[in-house]
């Protein structure tokens, strides 16, 4: 064993010396995951929200009180301007759309059963449709708050029910055929809404006319989705590292044949298995250095939290030994060096790509999903998941785990096998 | 003590070693000298146990060379490519292989300053190899050779690619190991080499010994015979004697000569009369 680790040790050495190989070892897969992480969160900062402008003409309770609802939206960035120049930034594709609230909003909104309808003006660069229609559906979901609210509260009801019978009664107005029977029906309703007194919707006031009510239930396996977009990246990175390791180290063991320091080890009084195991302990080493570290980085400084320490330990474990195996098959592809590292980084490509190392694979058409079953990049991203915030169940655990498991022991096996230990 | 009973080894159809029996004693530089293919490097390759024998077998101090033959350790190669490594500085490299020799501790620490003064490298123990020049890179593939204080040391043309001045700070070197007692088995193309160094010298071609003996004797036996150089007007003529001294006076009686150079046989006439071309072909 000593020996083992005597050779695991100028590996280390000889990487840490290696400046470029160490960044693209430990460096490059952390850039990766923040750098993806901060894309998908959009930096923590509102940035993914849409940013519009909001022109408010009418100045009325119930205008101020949409602009509010709109700029307390989640899924918007509001800013106040006047109308010309919201059209104007708009236009310069500076925002994406501008709302203006029309004059009159206040009062139509008064007269919910008389009169004319609140309405706004939307403005949308023409290069950003999609955005609009989601824009769209939001103010129609705030004008239908609005609506909600005013049938579950009775004395705004009332007093909304009165203006209109009044508007409908008042001398000099226009008949027409329904006007009886509106009369009779909007009294019939201010009626209905005297019984039923003070009381509002949320104390049990107006139940019937509460047009949906959502109740959220208790469903763990739901509620434990990635908490943030780093508990996606991460574990890409980590990947990415893992990879980034098993290239290297495979083109080292090819190296160490064509510089013929192999030649030494092997005069030294040393088996060939102790060789190969000291390269691949540095290598495991190596990998889990990676995923700590990256780990660490993405609990202190991103909020990554794992769901078990135990589990994430088991896939981390996994994924090295899959990762070692995987390097030794490298380290027979090419005859030379800049054989071996062309192939082994194009098969390492291929299965990133499949994987979903590179995209996130529920994008992926179906047949895709099938074939990424034989990338070890899909366990490994699964294994780390499962124990991050998928809440996998140990059992869950066991197969992709099991399944890198026996991609390492198998791959490192048909690689001794086929090392070339001459040139 | 090596022994190499009736060796033979082929890659493919080629036969590198053709059934070759030799002994290096104990003490003596053994210089082995032989064109490109000859099987040289068989040979050290076989005796490293880097490679194994078709046939015939090769002992070192009575044990089978190979792993587990337990010769390893009484063994230190330098291999003809220079096997460092260059992101190492010349210590760590040192202090590497000794590892791999079970040395550590005081004993690893004494043995790599001991080394490192042989090689001539103390006050470079500190700097990459890879800011080494060609010589002293010569000298550490050496000393990693010496780390573990073999008994037999087998240096494959330790000399190729480096200047003069570090060409004679190795003969230097091997000549304090040959007072140390130590067994050399030494390849080279350059016979000067092999003339200055060699108690012994195997010359080898075709995976066979052709001959064997101390210099002296084998440009006795195979190096023919003397010959006088004879310059006169624009023209050489090279007249083969058995008597140089009284030829070169008989020549200077009875010619106009404007000049007389005496040549005397070498291993290089020896190689050349036994294998019908030159070393270095």
């Amino acid at each position: 064993m000593r020996e083992i680790i005597t050779l695991a040790r100028k590996d280390l050495l000889l990487l840490l010396r290696d400046k470029a190989g160490f960044f693209f070892t430990f460096f490059f897969p952390l850039m990766m995951a923040v750098f993806f992480g901060t894309i998908f969160s959009g930096g923590g900062d509102g940035s993914r929200r849409m940013s519009i402008l909001v022109v408010d003409e009418d100045s009325t309770e119930a205008s101020v009180k949409f602009t509010e609802k709109l700029g307390g939206s989640e899924a918007l960035k509001v800013e106040r301007s006047g109308r010309e120049d919201a059209a104007e930034m708009v236009r310069l594709g500076k925002r994406v759309a501008y709302v203006a609230v029309r004059k009159g909003f206040g009062e139509a909104s008064a007269n919910m059963f008389m009169g004319g309808t609140p309405t706004v003006e939307l403005g949308v660069d023409p290069s950003r449709s999609a955005e609009a229609g989601m824009l769209e559906g939001i103010l129609m979901q705030y004008g239908g708050e609005r609506m909600q609210e005013l049938f579950s509260n009775p004395a705004l009801m009332r007093q909304s029910l009165s203006g209109a019978l009044d508007s409908l009664t008042a001398p000099g107005t226009a008949d027409f055929p329904e006007k009886q029977k509106i009369t009779r029906f909007l009294g019939e309703l201010k009626l209905f809404a005297s019984d039923t007194g003070v009381r509002s919707a949320d104390s049990g006031g107006f139940p019937g006319l509460t047009p949906l009510r959502v109740e959220k239930a208790a469903v763990i396996r739901e509620e434990t989705g990635p908490r943030n977009a780093y508990e996606v990246s991460f574990p890409q990175g980590i990947v990415w590292g893992m990879i980034g390791c098993a290239a290297a180290f495979g083109i080292s063991l090819v190296m160490e044949r064509t510089r013929g320091t192999l030649v030494r080890l092997r005069i030294a009084p040393l088996s060939r298995s102790q060789i190969l195991a000291g390269k691949a302990l540095a290598c495991f080493v190596v990998t889990v250095l990676i995923s700590v570290a990256l780990l660490l980085v993405a609990w202190l400084l991103f909020g990554v939290i794992p769901g078990s320490v135990g589990k994430l330990a088991a896939a981390v474990l996994s994924i090295s030994v899959a990762f070692v195996g995987i390097m030794m098959l490298l380290s027979v592809l090419g005859k030379t060096e800049r054989s071996a590292g062309g192939i082994g980084w194009a098969a390492l490509l291929v299965m990133s790509m499949i994987g979903g190392g590179m995209v996130p694979l529920f994008i992926m058409p179906g047949w895709m999903q099938t074939v990424s079953d034989f990338s070890p990049v899909k366990w490994s991203i699964i294994a780390l998941e499962g124990a991050l915030w998928r809440n996998f169940s140990l059992v869950e655990m066991m197969l992709p785990c099991g399944i890198l498991l026996g991609v390492g022991i198998l791959a490192f096996s048909l690689g001794v096998r086929a090392f070339r230990w001459t040139e | 003590m090596i022994r190499y009973t009736n060796l033979v080894r082929s890659f493919g159809a080629t036969r590198a070693l053709n059934g070759l029996n030799l002994e290096v004693r104990t003490g003596e530089i053994f210089g082995l000298l032989g064109p490109n293919g000859a099987g040289k490097s068989t040979l050290i390759n076989l005796t490293a146990g880097l490679l194994s024998p078709d046939e015939g077998e090769v002992s070192i101090g009575g044990n089978p060379a190979g792993p587990g033959g337990g010769s390893r350790s009484m063994l230190g190669v330098a291999p003809q490519a220079l096997a460092l490594y260059d992101e190492l500085t010349a210590e760590e490299n040192l202090r590497f292989f000794g590892g791999l020799y079970h040395l550590a501790g005081r004993d690893l620490s004494g043995r790599v300053d001991w080394t490192l003064d042989f090689a001539g490298l103390a006050d470079r123990r500190k700097d990459r190899v890879k800011t080494f020049s060609g010589g002293m890179k010569r000298r550490l593939n050496l000393a990693v050779a010496l780390i573990h204080d073999p008994e037999t040391i087998l240096l494959d043309e330790p000399t190729v690619g480096v200047d003069p001045q570090s060409r004679n700070a190795i003969f230097d070197s091997i000549e304090k190991l040959h007072r140390g007692g130590r067994t050399i088995v030494y390849t080279t193309h350059y016979m000067e080499e092999a003339e200055r160094l060699c108690d012994r010298v195997g010359i080898i071609d075709h995976g066979k010994l052709l001959a064997l003996g101390t210099v002296e004797d084998l440009v006795g036996e195979y190096g023919g015979r003397s010959a006088v150089v004879v310059q006169t007007g624009g023209r050489e003529t090279r007249i083969p004697t058995d008597d140089p001294v009284a030829e070169m006076i008989r020549l200077k009686q009875e010619r106009r000569v404007r000049g007389l150079r005496l040549e005397s046989p070498t291993l290089e006439s020896v190689f050349l009369n036994l294998t019908g071309r030159h070393l270095r072909d």
